[in-house]
């Protein structure tokens, strides 16, 4: 093989690369720089290896990145259960009506995030026909609310991502080969068995895809906390723009991004090994020894 | 499942490596490191006069001025040719400064001439070398319709580089149709209103009008007493007594009858879109303040923000600004030509306050300590 060929990969490579590099290998960088300064706003931060800012972070904390996990994986898991059988039905059951059901998925896509989020404002004001009909059925309490609740936030967060489930759910799903299902009923499974013992694992990259898609944004989001939940909903996005934006202390700021990113990545880690690399890469061809 | 682990070997040794070498390139780019903060140390310029002409782009409050096709922005553009770039992007002093800092740090104003910001928020920004001086000069205008009593604060004796755009007072909006009762700040702490009461973000507003509650007077409080506020409203909020802490948004609030009461700002009532919402006088006393035009290092077309400070002090113009802000107007003769319109809101005390109506008021005060109990505080807000 000629250098010239040997070197296309590289070149396909390069505009990924560049991108990386300028968008997210520099800034990290300058991330981490700053992670390790002090001082203050007036004096200036000046660079000691400050590394006392990664502990100092964390303390008083603690609970809103607890309540970080809570709400991601609670939305996470409601998003799971309504987008599978969704995404199920869309790939099996829609017939022509297909293609009009993932544009419904996609649709609100076409409005920002923002707005949306602002709207789920009105739709669950105290005095809306939503929140009555649920005092009604005694879902909540006479004088409760919706909004400014952890419901309201993780909602949101459900709301928000669902769509990042669905499409690699479904995608998934609209490969699956039926004639396994097929032959599992064949060999006397029931539905359920073969739903259990076939379609679910063969659809495990999907979920894993779809699990990650979710849980990482909903885990760093601050705009769901802050619209729609009240005083004790905090996420420790919030916490960041807190120290960012009224506290001014970039570095301990910097330094809480870095841990939380640190940290979702060793989650990554080890649910990718839990769920197995098969499972997220897809079926690999063992690689000639 | 040999070439797996082989495989995770080089995986492990590449991450370390390059953690290895992230670290080492932050360390010797440290050693020649810039710096992140501390001001611009330059000389502080002065604002450049001129003939307006060009673009102005002006950051302001959301609600502090007429913006729509016969408002005030729409006729400085007709009678000057300026294009104005009128952006309601301030929510709170802090998360504004907080957003513009690195640009002012690097002597960049994001293209904006103009700021509306509190006072103790201009000294501070002043402080730090962000703001240019303004020569009174070119602001004749301004310094002949200016209210005496605003001529020289405290914080700026000179005018050196603040202008006063509005004046207001922080106090209780209450739903009369729900709770008349409401007078006083304490009254906000009363379990039969749980998760019915907003209060505002700011440290300066919200925690003196809680210690004017408390019988403190929170120009001459202690860190102490300040922490002690601070945690009265941190229970009440843990407890859901205080459904949220907000900015602009508890006029979304009220207007959707979410609130029986917020703490807030004297003039928003073109904001809350709900009849029965009234603003209230705190029995305590509340919170008044007053806020600045200032030009920032780096403005564009300085020429183009001084003439806008000049038009907006023109008696004529300011009494517009303020039918439709109903806040305290720093230009002399607005109440006069209020009431040759006839507008009631010559009799406001909103708009007119009397120094018996603000006789328990307190300032804008900043806390003693101010970074230990401003910590203190943003717990409360991310609690």
């Amino acid at each position: 093989m000629g250098l010239r060929q040997r070197l296309v990969p590289y070149w396909l490579l390069a505009p990924g690369l560049i991108w990386l590099v300028v968008f997210f290998v520099v800034p990290m960088y300058f991330m981490g720089e700053l992670a390790l300064r002090s001082g203050s706003l007036t004096s200036g931060y000046t660079f000691d290896w400050a590394w006392s800012n990664f502990p100092d972070s964390l303390s008083g904390h603690t609970e809103q990145i607890g309540r970080s996990f809570f709400y991601a994986g609670t939305a996470t898991l409601l998003a799971l259960l309504i987008a599978y059988p969704l995404a199920y039905a869309i790939a099996f059951r829609a017939g022509r009506f297909k293609a009009l059901l993932l544009f419904a998925v996609i649709a609100p896509f076409f409005t920002t995030y923002l707005i949306r989020t602002i709207a789920w404002k009105t739709i669950l004001s105290d005095s809306s026909p939503v929140v009555s009909v649920l005092q009604t059925l005694s879902l909540i309490p006479p004088d409760g609310r919706v909004l400014a609740t952890s419901g309201a936030v993780i909602a949101g967060l459900t709301y928000n991502f669902l769509p990042f489930m669905i499409l690699p759910l479904y995608a998934n799903l609209e490969r699956l080969d039926l004639r396994l299902v097929e032959a599992a009923k064949d060999l006397y499974s029931s539905s359920r068995q073969a739903f259990l013992r076939v379609t679910l694992p063969l659809t495990m990259p999907g979920i894993v895809a779809g699990v990650l898609l979710t849980f990482i944004p909903a885990f760093g989001d601050y705009v769901n906390a802050q619209i729609l939940g009240g005083t004790s909903q905090a996420m420790v996005g919030n916490v960041i723009q807190s120290l960012y934006l009224n506290q001014r202390n970039y570095p301990e700021a910097a330094a809480l991004s870095f841990l939380m990113m640190a940290l979702i990545l060793a989650m990554v880690v080890v649910y990718i090994r839990f769920a197995g690399t098969e499972a997220f890469m897809g079926d690999e061809e063992e690689e000639p020894a | 499942m040999k070439n797996r682990a082989r495989h995770e070997n080089r995986w492990a040794l590449a991450l370390a490596a390059a953690v290895a070498a992230a670290v080492v390139a932050i360390g010797l780019a440290a050693c020649g490191g810039g710096t992140v903060g501390g001001g611009n140390s330059g000389e502080v310029s002065t604002a450049e006069g001129g003939p307006a002409t060009g673009k102005l782009t002006i950051s302001n409050w959301p609600g502090y001025i007429d913006p729509g096709k016969n408002g005030t922005v729409a006729e400085f553009e007709k009678k000057t040719g300026v294009k104005v770039d009128y952006i309601e992007d301030i929510n709170s002093n802090d998360g504004f400064f907080g957003k513009v800092q690195p640009l002012l740090e690097q002597g960049e104003s994001g293209g904006r001439s103009i700021f509306v910001v509190a006072d103790y928020m201009a000294k501070q920004m002043y402080d730090l070398g962000y703001l240019e001086e303004i020569d009174h000069a070119d602001l004749p205008t301004v310094f002949e319709n200016l209210e005496p009593s605003l001529r020289s604060p405290a914080f700026d004796p000179e005018r050196k580089f603040s202008v006063p755009w509005q004046g207001g007072m922080t106090g209780i909006w209450v739903d009369t149709s729900k709770a008349p009762g409401i007078h006083s700040v304490n009254d906000l702490f009363d379990p039969k209103y749980k998760g019915k009461v907003t209060m505002l973000d700011e440290l300066r507003e919200t925690v003196p009008l809680v210690m004017l509650g408390e019988g403190v007077d929170p120009a001459k409080a202690s860190a102490d007493q300040w922490l002690h506020a601070i945690e009265k409203i941190g229970n009440a909020a843990e407890s859901g007594q205080i459904r949220r802490f907000t900015g602009n948004e508890y006029t979304e609030d009220l207007t959707a009858g979410n609130l029986v009461a917020a703490i807030g700002w004297s003039g928003d009532a073109s904001l809350i879109e709900n009849p029965n919402a009234e603003w209230r006088m705190p029995t305590q006393g509340c919170t008044r303040w007053s806020e600045n035009m200032v030009i920032p290092v780096g403005a564009p077309n300085t020429a183009a923000a001084l003439a806008w400070m000049n038009f907006v002090f023109r008696p004529n113009v300011a009494v517009d600004i303020t039918e439709w802000v109903e806040y305290i107007s720093p230009v002399k003769g607005v109440k006069e030509l209020l009431e040759e319109r006839e507008s009631e809101l010559a009799e406001s005390p909103i708009v007119f306050p009397t120094e018996q109506f603000t006789r328990n008021c307190t300032g804008q005060n900043t806390p003693p300590e101010l970074e230990r109990v401003n910590e203190a505080w943003q717990e409360v807000l991310t609690g």
